[in-house]
């Protein structure tokens, strides 16, 4: 029985070698297709006897290097795929808003222990108007805080746009149900379109909402009608009673989009034209 | 297993993932490592010089360096890109451990490299852990040990976790023989370390 190995092919006959270059073995065994009904795990001493190597160092050594050389050639084949450096830009993303929220929070309490006569109250003050107040006022550390505060405001709307043009790109039919914001999240989260493109809608519904999902599942509370899509205005803006409703519609549509830009990468329309008609429907109060 | 006072420790360079060292020896953390939890907890087989080892879900080569400290040859499978870049650094300075790129559902894909093992070693965070152990046993000697550390979370969240391990158990008994089995607590929960011999004679 014909048994295909690394270093090279064994049968009745013997032993046929594949030479000791690693880099044309690697190639080599990249295309080896086998059965395991009728494998035999190597034995190293064939590759002794076939010359391929002399000792069991230096045997483990080529395989070594062997096996280095098409693990390298794989890891930088999974990221060329175009969505693996959306999933970071979308997580640096959500970062940003992070830091920037804390830093905003802890500049306005500074602010107000420099200020006595200062109150919130009864005013809009938006962390960014907050934030001009601060500038206009301060000195020294407090000063230079708001001034990278509003560098890296500037910094989280340049990515934004980025992102945003980025998802239009890779989840085309996804970020037209959605926004190319939003549909960026869910890819985060599923861990890569071809992670997203095999969830069932009703995963996708709930991307985002583990922990209420599991405390669900864990017996006693109620399930999560949405997760990260509840971020669109479609359900976030549906009246209370069908917001379960368009958040299941919207999902199911999403699993079909993320399916359609996995499988075809690209727009299409007639899809999106009935999926929008669809989930619009769904919006309706009886 | 090399013990200095109550730590288990093992023999090797260090540096590799900032662990401390004691008397020039490596220690094996039982809350970082499981395998680690097992030896301390008394359980588990001897790593001993001569062994080749299969281990399943290598990750970051951290647990895999010590095991390549102590036996004759280590492969080393592990399917996520990330991880698998540290392993392989892990594997650039530790010359008996051969690094392999590839998904332990689909062990074809990596017995064109493969010997058969004195050990295997399996730490995948899978629902379908036990049909993995199965379909890897193509690669251990009859008489070779095969220590499946079950996360019975990673089965099924809903379950009572002795359920899964009872299940896991019986699917394991249909090819192999049970000869002890540990719960990791309290270094790792929900966890539970099988330790099965393949059955017929070593050699």
């Amino acid at each position: 029985m014909l048994q295909r190995y690394w270093f090279g092919d064994v049968d009745e006959q013997g032993c046929r070698a594949a030479g000791t270059d690693p880099a044309a073995l690697a190639g080599r065994a990249a295309t080896l297709r086998t059965g395991m009904e009728s494998y035999v795990p190597i034995d190293w001493e064939i590759a002794r006897d076939c010359g391929v190597v002399r000792t069991r160092a230096e045997y483990v050594d080529l395989l070594r290097s062997v096996c280095t050389t098409l693990a390298r050639e794989k890891i930088a084949r999974s990221y060329q795929a175009r969505d693996v450096e959306l999933l970071q830009m979308v997580r640096m993303l959500d970062e940003l808003d992070n830091v920037i929220n804390l830093l905003q929070e802890r500049a306005a309490e500074w602010y107000q222990v420099t200020n006595p006569s200062f109150s919130r109250k009864y005013r809009s003050l938006p962390a960014r108007k907050m934030l001009d107040l601060i500038r206009r006022g301060a000195r020294g550390g407090l000063l230079d805080v708001s001034g990278e505060i509003e560098r890296l405001t500037g910094t989280r709307s340049r990515l934004m746009r980025e992102v945003s043009a980025r998802a239009d790109e890779v989840l085309p039919n996804t970020s037209a149900l959605i926004g190319g914001l939003v549909a960026a999240r869910l890819l985060s989260r599923a861990g890569g379109l071809s992670a997203l493109a095999r969830m069932p809608g009703s995963t996708i519904q709930v991307l985002g909402s583990e922990r209420a999902l599991f405390s669900h599942l864990r017996g006693g509370t109620p399930p999560p009608k949405h997760g990260i899509i509840f971020q669109h205005r479609r359900v976030h803006n549906a009246p209370r009673e069908v917001r379960g409703r368009v958040a299941r519609v919207l999902a199911a549509k999403l699993a079909i989009a993320a399916r359609l830009d996995y499988y075809r990468g690209e727009a299409v329309p007639e899809f999106l034209n009935a999926a929008q008609a669809r989930i619009d429907e769904a919006g309706v109060t009886a | 297993m090399i013990r200095l006072g109550n730590v288990l420790v093992s023999p090797g360079e260090g540096g590799v993932y900032g662990e401390r060292t004691l008397d020039g020896y490596r220690v094996w953390d039982p809350y970082r490592s499981k395998l680690a939890a097992l030896y301390t907890l008394g359980g588990g087989l001897d790593l001993t010089p001569g062994m080749r080892v299969l281990y399943l879900g290598a990750a970051n080569g951290t647990t895999v360096s010590h095991v390549a400290d102590y036996v004759e040859t280590v492969y080393a499978v592990e399917f996520a890109p990330r991880p698998m870049q540290d392993l392989l650094e892990v594997a650039r300075r530790r010359k008996n451990i051969v690094p392999i790129m590839a998904d332990a559902n689909r062990p074809e894909e990596y017995a064109p490299f493969m010997e058969a093992v004195d050990l295997v070693y399996q730490d995948v965070a899978q629902p379908n852990q036990v049909e993995i152990a199965e379909q890897n046993l193509a690669f251990l000697k009859p008489g070779g040990h095969l220590i499946l550390m079950l996360k019975t979370r990673s089965v099924d969240v809903r379950r009572d976790p002795e359920e899964v391990f009872a299940e896991a158990r019986a699917g394991l008994e249909q090819h192999l023989d049970v000869v002890d089995v540990r719960w990791l607590e309290p270094y790792h929960h929900d966890h539970a370390a099988i330790v099965c011999v393949r059955r017929g004679s070593l050699y």
